[in-house]
């Protein structure tokens, strides 16, 4: 009982940093029809730059700077390398972003190596005693930050006049624009969300297990989590991020670590045949 | 595409469908045929050998991912791992029933062909990223089968090797007579390839991609195409697979891992989509640069300071990735393929400069 609370309680961290990615990729996804696979990587550059800068400036200013990069960073590949692409077949945006995870990849390892570095403290040590279980304090704020997250993002859509103006976006691109919406403001808009959203994730990485050059690859796994809640829907990308990372865990805890890897994908297939557009995912009507 | 030198005319409906048309171009292929016949006689250097097998290899897989892809319209992610398929099907063949490599090469074929298939499923419901991410998760899951699955036949992350390949006294076991072994092959792959996607079949593929209810209206059963153009596509892997394990006598389950599929995308991107001549180009493209970014590694190593080279080193394949596949989809999205058609018309319609 006690490991399976254990297992249960990383796999709900995990989750919860799969569903801030995964958030990322479904916000991206709607205005812009592009599937961001560099999600990921924009994490590891942030977790990089986190745990590069602040044992300079301190971790205040350090999380600034980051935050601050990373949009520009997200913005400039928008406008430089998915702007001209708009009206290509999908595989050329789908080619164009593993493009950019590569060069990201490559990026971060001429300029901070293969080094592993060490995270600045942010969340305290101790553990929370609930009903005689240990449970971490990053635990915890994963879940607060991630109902947050949620919670901010429904209301931003369904309030906000940006979040309408993106709404619309993702419903139809000419139609918003002849309604006033500058699109490509839109996606901007959304990519610096991404980014934002990445830097999010990176900090709870980042305490669990140090900036590395490969931290990318949990961008990977965040694509099952996504496709298994739909890929235009923000409680989908949330439920289907605790899904998979509770699942992950279980069956890395009682099976076989190798196995743990391939179970995301395994259960996306399945998903995936039953409910072709995920559990939330919007069913589109199709017309010629 | 459908241009031709002024004075051609075709008066016969063979003479309209042929590849090849005037006897100029029947002297080129035949000259460049008898080249290829003879190049391992005019060039005997093992190591450009080595280069020349690995593309025609490579080339085979890439003609059945551009079926796919490029000309059915359904993105595969995992087609590195179709190959794998090939490979091992091929090699446990080999070992389990003790058949010889000329009967395990069509069967591997086959074998690729049907777990294709059985991946290809989904797509009868699913599209676009869906499809896509949809083969990511066979990439894994064929892996890691390999990896765990059945330990005393594929023998886990230690792979499988195999004897090298016979043909009565012939032992294909130096690059020169694994040429004359792949060569053949790959020949035939093409042609069948360049054959298949003007066929009946292949338009049908041309008009699923272009709009996939439009072809079903027109009376296009998605259902038997797609599952066709997965087929069909992995039966290329499968055979450049079980090619590949004759020519590297061994597999391990890591030679075919996410990053070659998405390469594999990338050199069709390069090539050209839809294109058979730019899936060769972009793998003697592709394939060319890697052997370039091999040969700067130790230059990089004598010029800058260790820990910089080594960096650089490490994140050039991906960099030069990365830039090239960006380059190409800005600036020549059509690819390799195009700026050839372009050339050539440029060449036919000198001095005047219009015409492409």
């Amino acid at each position: 009982m006690y490991f399976f609370f254990y297992f249960l309680m990383s796999g709900v961290f995990l989750g919860a940093i799969y569903g801030i990615i995964g958030l990322g990729i479904v916000i991206i996804y709607k205005s812009t029809k592009v599937f961001n696979f560099a999600q990921g990587h924009l994490l590891m550059v942030a977790s990089l730059l986190v745990a590069s800068t602040a044992g300079r400036f301190g971790i205040i200013i350090a999380l600034i700077i980051t935050i601050v990069g990373t949009t520009v960073i997200a913005l400039i590949l928008e406008r430089l390398t998915l702007r001209p692409l708009i009206g290509q077949p999908l595989i050329a945006a789908l080619l164009m972003t593993i493009a950019l995870s590569y060069l990201l990849e490559g990026g971060a390892l001429i300029i901070w190596g293969e080094g592993l570095y060490k995270y600045p403290p942010l969340f305290p040590h101790e553990a929370l005693m609930v009903a005689g279980l240990a449970v971490q304090q990053q635990v915890v704020w994963a879940f607060i930050l991630v109902a947050a997250c949620f919670t901010a993002f429904v209301l931003f859509y369904r309030r906000t006049l940006l979040g309408k103006a993106m709404r619309a976006t993702a419903e139809d691109h000419q139609a918003s624009q002849s309604m006033g919406i500058r699109v490509t403001q839109i996606f901007s808009v959304s990519w610096a969300i991404a980014a934002a959203l990445a830097f999010v994730a990176s900090i709870f990485l980042g305490s669990l297990s140090g900036a590395h050059y490969m931290n990318s690859h949990l961008g990977l796994k965040a694509i099952p989590a996504v496709l298994v809640g739909g890929l235009d829907s923000i409680a989908g990308a949330i439920i289907g991020g605790l899904i998979v990372g509770v699942l992950e865990c279980l069956v890395t805890g009682y099976l076989t670590s190798e196995l743990g890897e391939v179970v995301p994908f395994i259960v996306l297939l399945i998903v995936l045949l039953i409910k072709p557009y995920g559990l939330f995912g919007m069913v589109r009507i199709e017309r010629i | 595409m459908m241009s031709r030198p002024a004075g051609v005319i075709d008066v016969r409906y063979e003479q309209d469908i042929a590849i090849i048309r005037t006897l100029p171009q029947w002297i080129t292929l035949g000259l460049f045929l008898l080249f290829l016949l003879l190049l391992p006689k005019l060039f005997p250097a093992r190591y450009l050998l080595n280069v020349i097998n690995i593309i025609m290899i490579m080339t085979i897989s890439i003609h059945g991912l551009n079926i796919l892809t490029g000309f059915a319209g359904q993105i595969s992610v995992g087609h590195a791992a179709f190959m794998g398929v090939g490979a091992y099907a091929c090699a446990s063949f080999m070992t389990l029933w003790g058949l010889s490599f000329w009967i395990c090469l069509p069967l591997s074929g086959l074998t690729a062909g049907l777990v294709g298939v059985l991946f290809g499923l989904p797509s009868l419901r699913l599209k676009g990223f869906y499809l896509a991410m949809a083969t990511i998760a066979a990439q894994f899951i064929i892996t890691s089968f390999f990896f765990h699955f059945k330990p005393e036949l594929f023998r886990g992350a230690q792979g499988m090797n195999i004897e090298p390949v016979r043909l009565g006294s012939i032992v294909f076991d130096n690059q020169e007579n694994l040429y004359y072994l792949i060569l053949p092959i790959a020949a035939l792959m093409t042609f069948f390839a360049r054959n298949l996607v003007r066929s009946r079949m292949g338009r049908a593929f041309v008009a699923m991609r272009d709009n996939d209810l439009a072809a079903e209206i027109m009376g296009i059963s998605l259902f038997a195409y797609k599952l066709r153009a997965f087929f069909i596509g992995c039966f290329f892997a499968g055979i450049a697979g079980a090619l590949y394990i004759a020519f590297m006598r061994m597999i391990r389950p890591d030679q075919y891992s996410l990053m070659d599929s998405i390469w594999m995308l990338g050199i069709i991107i390069i090539g050209g989509m839809g294109s058979i001549l730019g899936g060769i180009l972009g793998t003697i493209f592709v394939k060319v640069l890697d052997e370039f970014m091999l040969a700067l590694v130790p230059l990089l190593g004598s010029i800058l300071p260790r820990e910089l080279a080594s960096r650089l080193s490490a994140s050039m394949g991906l960099v030069v990735f990365g830039l090239v596949v960006v380059l190409f989809l800005i600036l020549e999205p059509r690819g390799l393929a195009h700026r050839w058609e372009i050339l050539k018309n440029r060449f036919r319609h000198w001095p005047f400069t219009y015409g492409h």
